[in-house]
């Protein structure tokens, strides 16, 4: 059922989904459209709300469409812009939002604009990007991709200047100091919106506006101008389309990102991915409290977007020194699994394949503050190749079935886009969505458990978080509360059973009931809580006080 | 549903209490388990009346007892008044669920006073809560008068309320029974009601008296009344306050016995409504009795939450019990901003009529149905506070004639789909 609230994305669980790497039906080799539209039924049932799709624009593909040369248009190999329109349609048919990748900082050097930019500085395009006569303007801006690229400007011989850029070479920056790629990129925005989108989930967001003696990210004039945006597109849609920055950025640097409730819907969360791992390989909950103390508040109508894993390395840009090195050395032990600052592997290899703590990280990923975001192919378990280049390991097709090509497609194995997974332990005939949905206790079937217990309640989107402080560290036990409900989660994160010891002397009188299960375990009292948890066990709980419910509409009393 | 143990033949016990009876021509009933904090209010009343409206005309006070375990009898018998005692016996399922009205067993114990009545040969029979404190000796007189002399054969109760005071019996129940059996009827589950000699008669004869505990034999005693074409009036009461520990104040529970019981009159006695027309208004005697409209809190922000929730929470059943069209318009409804949040009076007798029809039709586990129904019911209420909250006691009026006016123009869509 549709969450008609306009603040439906604080209650959403996100999929991420590339076009390319669904389902292929038209026989070609790589994933499109109408793949995704015969793939929709599974992905409603596997109980998310939105879908976010990765850059399906026309582009030279030289970084997987991230360089966008046509904002107008569908990569011709995932379809047309019509059949867009079908897919954007059959998901809203089936309750499901859709939001899309939008590059704004740059653009292809394939891109019209930079053609016309780069052929005359008297073209309408000259200023649409960042030139300079000089490579030295911006020096304290960091370099993003530091294994491909030396500098941040590269000279274009056409027009004899340096542009700029924040990624690779051939990502040319927009400039933003110009009102009219302002302008141009609004209409962009509407041009999708129109059609039905529900939101975009906005690339590299920092890095708009370049100002000499900053580090060129997360200026103020940046932030001006995504308010401006912001409130275009509230004015002119209606208040439900939303804008979810990635902002590779501590905490206290995202949260203007969201204003005062005015620039950002949500934000990614990305330090505390990292410290979910490193938590769960010391088993010690601290490197997860921790970031919560440095988490700021956000403004209500404000979410954060939390995930696990996704289409890029999982970045370590947001870890110390000696948590980077902790995270190489547990886990990237072979130095094909490193890239840039940080790891290209998928979940269930980086954790070894161990059913247990994919399930406990998705237990956190599920009850933490925020809207989870889901990886395609991660909810089976899907594997890696870590030997493909760049972030193609985490990129391959998604495995459906043991049919050929793992059900992705029907063409030659040589001719897929990217080969399927194929080795013995997360291989496609071992690790498919067949398989694992006729298994009642499969990861795909635990999965779909775990979000629909998740939907039961909106405590999970909307509730404060508070950690209790129990003597074991190796239990991380917080307290979720929103208007007048509680849930308590209670997570393991040693490979070893662990007992622990909770103060929750406060809701005494209340009874536990465990969600999944709907068991109610003993009621508690003033002593402390005893629990006792399996290996990477954890346990859902919502706190029922007697009398809970009861709280007057005030029409109850004489309402016959 | 089956037929009652009690039949026209009364227990030997009540037979014998009956044999040493002088002659009467009122008889008053109380339905009763476990009420001796409140039947000597009731008593009271009774006294009342009749020493102030009926001075010398033979009464006689009819006690049917689910079995109560404390002194409610022995109250009722220390009343002064000629006594007949007649215990029935309740399903144990009902004893166990404590339902709203306080009497398990309802059916069982309105057919005995019924059949208890006719035996004594009265003119009148008047039927009292036990648990309904607020009941005066004026009541008998505006129930009972219109029996003995203008001809009436049912008299049922209107209440003076606040115009949030039975929400449930005002958007739901009363539109609903009114466009099922072509009359409006303001109060339909209330329980105090007169009966006149003509209606005893009918009703004893009849062999399909329901069983169930739950109000159902309140709805197929109007029904029958008015298809058979006795003369049904209404009668203005004060105000109604009950004191019970039986009645719950959880919605679910009582949206799900209430409509539960309509739902299941329709599903029994078809030939009731399925061909009824509307007909005349139903007389309506006594002066006005003008409801309290003391300022009430209510929260409505929460009950249109609740129906988000609902929305969000229940759409897999929902999707079951309502039709394509109704659920779309229901999922439409804008319910951001609270202020401006409405209800239209057509779907919502639509969604009552689907319900009925999911009922029917046993389209998911009945109890889930009703109870799933609270949600769009807290919905339609706070559209209902919304739009009249600050409009006057007349306003109020005409927004539940709306309602009324919706269920009747609706009703063929709920015939068209019950076959």
């Amino acid at each position: 059922m549709k969450n008609t609230a306009r603040d439906w994305y604080k209650d959403a669980v996100f999929y991420e989904v590339h076009v390319k790497a669904f389902k292929d039906a038209n026989g070609d080799g790589i994933g499109d459209f109408a793949g995704l539209i015969e793939s929709l039924d599974y992905i409603q049932e596997l109980g998310v709300d939105c879908v976010w799709i990765l850059p399906m624009y026309p582009s030279p593909l030289r970084d997987d469409g991230y360089d966008i040369s046509d904002f107008y248009g569908i990569h011709p190999s995932y379809g047309t812009v019509a059949d867009f329109q079908k897919f954007l349609d059959a998901a809203h048919a089936r309750d499901l939002r859709v939001i899309t990748d939008l590059v704004m900082n740059h653009t292809s050097d394939q891109h019209p604009w930079f053609q016309a930019s780069r052929s005359s500085p008297l073209s309408p395009y000259a200023d649409y990007y960042v030139w300079s006569s000089s490579d030295r303007r911006f020096g304290d801006a960091r370099i993003i991709f530091v294994d491909t690229e030396k500098s941040n400007w590269t000279l274009d011989p056409t027009r004899g200047e340096y542009y700029w850029h924040r990624f690779f070479s051939h990502q040319p920056d927009l400039n933003y100091d110009n009102s009219a790629v302002c302008r141009a990129m609004l209409d962009v925005m509407r041009f999708w919106l129109d059609r039905g989108l529900d939101g975009f989930r906005c690339d590299a967001v920092p890095y708009l506006v370049e100002r000499e003696g900053t580090s060129c990210e997360n200026l103020p004039e940046t932030h001006a101008i995504l308010k401006e945006f912001r409130a275009v597109i509230d004015q002119e849609y209606g208040g439900d389309r939303i804008l979810l920055a990635e902002a590779n950025q501590w905490p206290e640097d995202v949260r203007p990102y969201f204003g005062n409730g005015d620039e950002f819907h949500m934000s990614f969360h990305f330090p505390l991915m990292p410290r979910l791992y490193l938590g769960l390989r010391l088993e010690d909950t601290r490197p997860i409290t921790d970031i919560f103390t440095h988490t700021p508040p956000i403004p209500p109508t404000c979410q954060w977007g939390l995930f696990l894993r996704n289409h890029d390395e999982l970045t370590l840009e947001m870890v110390t020194n000696e948590e980077r090195a902790f995270m190489y050395y547990a886990y990237a032990h072979e130095s094909d699994m490193k890239l840039n600052l940080g790891i290209r592997r998928r979940l269930a290899p980086l954790l070894d394949g161990d059913r247990r703590r994919v399930e406990l990280l998705n237990c956190l990923l599920l009850t933490l503050p925020g809207s989870p975001i889901i990886y395609y192919g991660d909810e089976i378990g899907m594997g890696d190749n870590v030997y493909l280049g760049d972030r193609n390991g985490v990129r391959t097709p998604m495995q459906w079935s043991r049919d050929r090509n793992a059900g992705f497609s029907s063409v030659e194995h040589g001719q897929l886009y990217l080969p399927v997974i194929t080795d013995p332990v997360y291989g496609y005939e071992a690790v498919n969505v067949a398989a694992q949905a006729r298994q009642p206790s499969s990861l795909l079937n635990t999965m779909r458990r775990l979000l629909a217990a998740r939907r039961t309640s909106s405590v999970f989107g909307r509730g404060n978080i508070e950690f209790l402080r129990p003597r074991n560290s190796k239990v991380l036990a917080y307290l979720r509360r929103h208007a007048r409900e509680t849930l308590l989660i209670v997570a393991n994160l040693s490979a070893t059973p662990q007992p622990v010891e909770l103060d929750l002397a406060a809701f005494t009188g209340a009874t536990p009931i465990e969600m999944l299960g709907a068991t109610a375990f003993p009621t508690i009292r003033t002593a402390p809580y005893f629990l006792s948890l399996g290996p990477h066990g954890f346990y859902w709980f919502r706190l029922e006080r007697p009398g809970d419910g009861d709280e007057p509409f005030g029409i109850e009393r004489t309402a016959i | 549903m089956s037929a009652v143990a009690v039949g026209p033949e009364l227990p030997p016990d009540v037979d014998r209490q009956l044999d040493g009876l002088a002659p009467a021509e009122l008889a008053v009933s109380v339905l009763t388990y476990n009420n001796a904090a409140t039947v000597p209010a009731v008593v009271d009343a009774v006294h009342a009346g009749l020493e102030k409206h009926f001075t010398g005309t033979p009464a006689v006070l009819i006690n049917a007892d689910a079995g109560s375990s404390d002194t409610t009898v022995d109250r009722l018998a220390e009343s002064g008044l000629p006594f007949v005692r007649a215990h029935h016996a309740a399903p144990a399922a009902q004893l166990g669920a404590v339902p709203f009205h306080g009497v398990p067993g309802r059916g069982a114990a309105l057919r005995l006073a019924v059949a208890v009545a006719r035996r004594l040969g009265v003119r009148a029979l008047l039927v009292l809560e036990a648990d309904v404190t607020s009941v005066t000796g004026e009541w008998l007189e505006r129930l009972l008068r219109p029996v003995l002399e203008h001809g009436a054969d049912l008299v049922l109760p209107v209440h003076a309320r606040h115009r949030y005071d039975g929400t449930i019996t005002n958007l739901v129940l009363a539109p609903l029974v009114g466009a099922l059996l072509g009359r409006r009827l303001h109060q339909p589950l209330s329980g105090p009601r007169a009966l006149s000699a003509r209606a005893l008669e009918r009703l004893a004869a009849e062999s399909r008296w329901p069983e169930s505990g739950r109000s159902v034999a309140d709805l197929w005693i109007a029904g029958t009344a008015l298809a058979d074409g006795l003369s049904v009036h209404e009668a203005r009461l004060g105000r109604w306050r009950v004191e019970s520990n039986t009645r719950t104040a959880d919605l679910p529970a009582m949206v799900a016995q209430t409509l539960g019981a309509v739902f299941a009159m329709m599903d029994e006695y078809e030939d009731l409504w399925l061909g009824t027309a509307a007909g005349p208004p139903v007389p309506v005697e006594g002066p006005p009795v003008l409801p309290s409209d003391e300022p009430v809190q209510i929260d409505v922000e929460r009950m249109i939450g609740a129906f988000t929730r609902g929305l969000r929470d229940l759409g897999t059943i929902w999707e079951h019990v309502l039709a394509p069209d109704t659920l779309g318009d229901v999922l439409s409804l804008e319910a951001d901003d609270v202020e401006r949040f409405r209800f239209p009076d057509d779907l919502w007798a639509r969604v009552v009529y689907d319900f009925a029809l999911g009922h029917h039709w046993s389209i998911v586990y009945r109890d889930h149905l009703l109870r799933s129904l609270v949600p769009l019911y807290l919905g339609r209420t706070a559209a209902y506070v919304l739009a009249t909250r600050r409009r006057d006691a007349a306003a109020a009026e005409s927004a539940l004639a709306a309602v009324a006016d919706a269920f009747e123009r609706e009703k063929p869509y709920l015939v068209d789909r019950w076959r």
